[in-house]
């Protein structure tokens, strides 16, 4: 699949909580105050997974929430990566044998970067979007 | 003559004019469509709505359908519609019983009383 020169200059990113305890958000929420401005990049959540590059998924699937981000997953336009924000998607964190897990996100999307921590501090989420770029890159660069 | 204009008091109408037009507006668009992506696929989950990754419901279920015009009225008068519905089997041997009841109890009515 032909990668868009877009991706150059801009990552859109749609996030999506599937069972997170809200600290990873909170998170996310800092990545992109002033402080930090990753819009100075492109980079910018976005309201629609239709209008996204970036999937960010945070916390363990729930056996609610897998269907929906299988489907929300689908909605979002090709070339497209995920990105696993936080420990609870990649391995269910404190969470990992409570009743109502599907499990970590990688058991239900196809996982591009992880980035670990309870939760990850800004400088952490912007290094893993700085990897899906270089992920993108070599992908582009093997076409 | 095919070429030639229509001047009137409302403008100038010259089909090969219009005809330039209309292949400079299909050229425009089809730029337009050949910068749009094309990992695009249809009939998938990228051309559905998004609703917080919820299905999309059919649209009878969430709003009434144009066709139903007379939602306003049978929904006034639910009451009598849910008494009157049920007599309807669609047997005809059940109206024509309805029709000699009635007829009998105007009979009575009109020959006794």
């Amino acid at each position: 699949m032909k990668i868009p020169t877009s991706f150059n200059r801009s990552l859109w990113v749609f996030h999506l909580n599937t069972g997170s305890c809200n600290g990873c958000e909170i998170e996310i929420v800092a990545t992109i105050t002033p402080r930090y401005d990753p819009e100075r990049f492109g980079m910018r959540l976005v309201g629609s997974p239709r209008h996204a590059d970036v999937l960010l998924v945070t916390g363990p699937v729930t056996r609610k929430m897998a269907a929906r981000a299988l489907r929300v997953y689908e909605q979002v336009p090709d070339p497209k990566l995920v990105m696993c924000i936080g420990t609870c998607g990649q391995s269910g964190g404190v969470f990992y044998d409570s009743y109502n897990l599907a499990g970590p996100i990688d058991q239900v999307l196809p996982v591009d970067i992880y980035v670990p921590g309870c939760p990850p501090r800004p400088e952490a989420i912007i290094y893993g979007v700085v990897k899906a770029h270089e992920k993108l890159e070599r992908l582009e660069a093997a076409q | 003559m095919v070429a030639a204009s229509l001047s009137s008091g409302f403008g100038v109408w010259n089909p090969l004019i219009w005809l330039l037009v209309f292949a400079i507006g299909c050229i425009i668009a089809y730029v337009v469509w050949r910068s749009g992506v094309s990992g695009f696929r249809k009939g998938t989950g990228q051309g559905r709505p998004y609703l917080s990754g919820n299905e999309e419901p059919a649209k009878g279920d969430v709003h009434i359908r144009a066709g139903n015009l007379y939602w306003g009225f049978t929904e006034g008068i639910k009451g009598y519609y849910q008494q009157v519905v049920p007599l309807h089997t669609g047997i005809l041997a059940d109206y024509l019983l309805w029709m000699f009841c009635v007829a009998g109890v105007l009979l009575v009515i009109v020959m006794v009383i």
